[in-house]
């Protein structure tokens, strides 16, 4: 358990997190994870916010050391994709029982990964810790230890129980796992000039590769993605990459910030999200890899791409912007999202009436308010019947929210589109832009909203 | 694939069926060398040519400017719809004057789709009857049926043959009752549904107000005909509806929550619907032979789809009832209408559990919205069925992009387009009024959808074209037990859209399950 503590206090005090930069000793040491209040409506936890960070590695074993709720829940629940192996979307548990829980649950976990390894042979096994077996007591760092020793094989423990704290917690201490026991531990084939690391990408419902031609068209390689679409030689190997660019600002800042203190690779934030986000982040990513060597014409030659690109997605959004230029839109998400969103609508000619706050950073803040000025309408978090309340009063065209959301908006008649990660379309990159604003437009357009704002016609007389 | 082992031909041991024998190897190399060998046959080559453009607007202007010939029609014939009504009658035999095949095909047909026994017998006329006129088999037929099945009723409809022959049902069934075949106060109404008039929805109407003027106009002179005396009632006819069983008893729901006075003229649900318990029913609920004296002096009819009963409705309208014609309501705004006319006609409120399940509906449509939205739609059915579908997939944010019936005519096509015209959903779409699945075939392959909506005989459409197909309409024969559930009302609905979705994330599964290929999508939640 000490161990788990101290990595939550590392954790705590990351100074790459603006939030944590802005407390006072005593304040951080009490940590970001706001108490919850029983009774009310909460988030997932530490292992689900572990578990959905490192899933999309997709050619490992992902097993769950615990009672079956764990993995039983959240098996293959998210839409990230992967061009090659389907291991990852395999729901492996040890499925712990009552005797487990009196005997100790380690020899289990033992054998289980002997199992996992004997039929799958995967590269590693990701180990995640969980509530229970964490009371417990059981090892899964001396497990971890002893099953690597067996099996000539990483096995990666990830000290991420329930109790620990919220999801975002989780994320990072999915990060801290990377950081200790995978990245660095292997050496790529061969390094480019132009290999960079993409952290905070999970290609949901394959967004990934509505960027990935484009860094292939500069010649720009991605060295590893974390953790979307990744194999784990990728991350292991990605100590070698020349620049990262972070497109999650909560999730794995603590990995960009670290790798930069130990390997020296400079990061910055940017998005995905949005025709001049996307330009923006691949400016920048240019610039940061021509810094470290790569060759001059690079930042041209993204010029000249950006320049065709942006036409391309202007021509097709041209379509819309008459019937979406004045519609009012809601946001409900959170982190990044809020703020690249905001923009990316903005160029449509749509409005932002607001736009929750509540996994923002005060960094993402900063970055609304310069968007949709000083007014902005930022939601922090609320019950489900604020919320509809909210909406109700908003009086918005379209709400774009997350699957828990979504239902709420109905209840206030309120069009919405999901834009979380249970989504089913990709909306990075330029193309993804078009897709998010066609989206739009056929939510709008979709008969059943003005079936869901009329009375039944026996109530208008 | 099931083998047979070392063995050439079938083994005793284990008899192979047919799913699997005729894949054995020696008997495709038989078919094989049977085709060179004697068949004279066209090289693969131009058969596949052929095949393709059987594809092609070409072939699909000629299959259009087709005169004489009806492949695969959507239809069946007027005594199968004159039976479909005799049934929902107490006690009710259905006696079909004519020769006794077309009544098997009936019983079949009906049995195949309801899973039930269907009693019906016929006259079974021969060629000799066919001569001298079926006279002597409405006789003996009328008196055996009688002594064999114990009917309260008797409900006679006709054959082509006895059509052809000009064979009076009148006056046969009133030498008949002379002849003591049945006694002198024995209720034989009837009704003529020549099957080369109209469809079975044709023999329907005419059944329907065979039946009505029978009791209500002096059961064929016997009586004094009644004279209406007004009431609060509300009357219902259903319409031929394969899902009758699931319809009628969530429309008696509807209206018991409502607490409305009605009568269901014509319930066959139950009689299609008996439990195993041990015991035969032949005949199984119904309405009551009095009912259907009373309904005469109801305030209102209301014809559940109006297509159904283009004779019986101005008939009753004529006894000086209000009436009222749907379309087979699927969907909010049919539902609502439907509600809306019982709630008009008796006065009662809509209560707020209705008002409730509307709301459920709404939720459940928005809920899918974005998976059903755009995409496009064949629908064949009988005239009111297609209706009905038609205008619930506009209310989807679906395009119901062709749509077809056999037995429709120009006031149905009409319906149609004025439903497209309603909705930006509709632009675009087309109505194919006396069209056959053939045309329909050709439709399919020139101007493709996303989902065909169709009773079981678009299963060949949906091999051949691989449009896939979700079934609703009569008759269900490949697929047991949908007749048990309701598409009517705000629930009916439900189902409806269930079935749409079901299918649509079946397709998305099947699109996308193939291991290492494209499994990438084949997500867990949709």
């Amino acid at each position: 358990m000490s161990n788990l503590s101290e990595k939550v206090q590392a954790v705590f005090q990351e100074p790459g997190c603006v939030k944590n930069r802005a407390k006072s000793d005593k304040e951080r040491k009490k940590g970001c994870t706001k108490q919850l209040q029983p009774g009310a409506a909460a988030g997932g936890c530490a292992f689900d916010g572990a578990k959905i960070a490192l899933q999309p590695i997709t050619d490992v074993v992902h097993l769950v050391h615990g009672p079956i709720a764990c993995e039983g829940n959240s098996w293959d629940n998210r839409g990230s994709k992967s061009s090659d192996s389907h291991l990852y979307r395999m729901g492996f548990t040890t499925d712990i029982q009552e005797m487990d829980v009196v005997y100790g649950g380690e020899k289990r976990l033992f054998r289980a990964i002997k199992e996992a390894i004997d039929r799958y042979d995967p590269p590693a096994v990701f180990v995640y810790q969980t509530c229970v077996p964490a009371l417990i007591g059981d090892d899964i760092d001396a497990v971890c230890q002893a099953a690597k020793k067996q099996f000539g094989r990483p096995i990666v423990p990830v000290q991420s129980p329930g109790f620990a704290g919220s999801k975002n917690l989780g994320n990072k201490l999915a990060g801290e796992a990377l950081l200790d026991h995978v990245i660095g531990t292997e050496e790529p084939a061969y390094t480019t000039p132009c290999d960079v690391n993409i952290i905070g990408e999970y290609n949901l419902a394959g967004e990934l590769w509505q960027v990935k031609p484009l860094l292939d068209q500069l010649g720009i390689r991605i060295l590893a993605c974390i953790s979307g679409n990744a194999k784990y030689q990728e991350i292991a190997s990605c100590h070698r990459a020349k620049a990262t660019i972070l497109v999650c600002s909560k999730a794995m800042i603590n990995i960009a910030r670290k790798m930069e203190e130990k390997y020296g690779i400079p990061f910055f934030e940017g998005s995905f999200y949005g025709i001049s986000d996307m330009s923006d982040a691949l400016r920048h990513l240019a610039r940061l890899l021509v810094g470290r060597g790569a060759p001059e014409e690079l930042l041209s030659k993204t010029e000249i791409l950006i320049r065709r690109e942006e036409q391309k997605a202007w021509e097709k959004l041209k379509t819309y912007q008459k019937q979406l230029a004045g519609k009012r839109v809601l946001l409900i998400t959170g982190g990044v999202k809020s703020w690249s969103v905001v923009s990316a609508l903005q160029e449509v000619g749509m409005e932002i009436v607001g736009t929750s706050v509540k996994k923002s950073t005060d960094e993402d803040k900063e970055r609304i308010k310069k968007l949709m000025g000083e007014e902005a309408h930022m939601i922090e978090e609320m019950t489900p019947r604020e919320m509809y309340r909210m909406l109700k009063e908003a009086r918005a065209d379209i709400m774009l929210s997350g699957g828990r959301s979504q239902f709420v908006a109905l209840k206030a008649k309120m069009p919405w589109l999901d834009i979380n990660q249970e989504r089913h379309h990709a909306y990075a990159g330029y193309d993804g832009m078009v897709a998010l604003v066609a989206e739009i437009d056929r939510a709008l357009s979709n008969p059943v909203w003005q079936e869901v704002r009329l009375p039944a016609p026996w109530q208008e007389a | 694939m099931e083998t047979n082992g070392e063995t050439k031909s079938q083994n005793a041991e284990n008899v192979l069926d047919h799913f699997h024998l005729f894949r054995q190897p020696q008997y495709l190399e038989m078919f094989e060398r049977k085709k060179r060998e004697f068949e004279d046959p066209t090289c693969s080559d131009e058969v596949e040519r052929i095949r393709e453009w059987t594809k092609t607007k070409e072939y699909r202007d000629k299959n259009f400017a087709r005169e004489a010939i009806t492949i695969n029609p959507a239809k069946a014939c007027q005594p199968l719809g004159a039976i479909f009504a005799a049934v929902g009658f107490e006690g009710t035999l259905p006696f079909v004057h004519g020769s006794q095949g077309c009544v098997a095909y009936f019983r079949s047909h009906f049995s195949r789709h309801f899973k039930e026994p269907s009693g019906c017998v016929s006259s079974s006329m021969t060629e000799d009857a066919a001569v001298f006129g079926g006279l002597n088999n409405m006789i003996d037929g009328l008196a055996n049926s009688y002594a064999l099945y114990k009917p309260k009723m008797i409900a006679v409809s006709t054959t082509c043959m006895a059509e052809v022959i000009g064979d009076d049902l009148n006056a046969f069934i009133k030498n008949a009752r002379e002849k003591g075949s049945v006694p002198q106060d024995f209720d034989v109404p009837f009704a003529h549904t020549p099957s080369f008039v109209g469809s079975h929805i044709t023999g329907y109407d005419n059944m329907m107000k065979g039946i009505l003027e029978y009791f209500w106009d002096g059961k064929a002179k016997t009586v004094p005909p009644l004279v209406r005396e007004p009431n609060g009632r509300i009357n219902l006819i259903i319409g031929f509806d394969g899902n009758v069983v699931g319809n009628v008893r969530e429309v008696r729901r509807i209206l018991d929550l409502m607490g409305v006075d009605y009568l269901i003229v014509s319930d066959n649900s139950d009689v299609w619907d008996t439990p195993a318990d041990g015991t035969f029913r032949m005949y199984d609920g119904g309405t009551k032979l009095s009912e259907i004296s009373d309904a005469l002096h109801s305030k209102a009819t209301i014809s559940m789809q109006s297509f159904c009963t283009p004779k019986t409705l101005p008939y009753i309208e004529k006894k000086g009832q209000e009436t009222i014609g749907l379309h087979y309501p699927i969907g909010i705004a049919a539902t609502d209408r439907f509600l809306q006319e019982v709630s008009r006609l008796s006065g009662k409120p809509i209560p707020e559990s209705l008002e409730k399940e509307r709301g459920r509906l709404v939720d459940a449509i928005a809920d899918s919205s974005a998976h059903i939205h755009g995409k496009r739609f064949a629908v064949y059915a009988d005239p009111d069925v297609a209706l009905g579908i038609t205008g619930f997939l506009l209310e989807l944010g679906a395009e119901p992009a062709h749509v077809l019936a056999t037995n429709a005519d120009a006031a149905w096509e009409g319906k149609v387009r004025e439903l497209f015209s309603s909705s930006p959903f509709g632009a675009g779409c087309q109505v194919y009024p006396g069209k056959d699945l053939w045309h329909l075939r050709s439709l399919l392959f020139t101007e493709p959808v996303d989902f065909m909506i169709g009773n079981t005989y678009a299963k060949y459409l949906e091999r051949d074209t691989g449009t896939p197909l979700i079934r609703l309409g009569f008759p269900i024969f490949d697929r047991h037990h949908h007749h048990r559930y309701p598409v009517w009302g705000y629930q009916g609905a439900l189902n409806v859209l269930v079935w749409i979705l079901d299918k649509i994330f079946d397709e998305m599964d099947r699109n996308t399950n193939v291991p290492a290929k494209s499994d990438y999508s084949f997500d867990i939640i949709r």
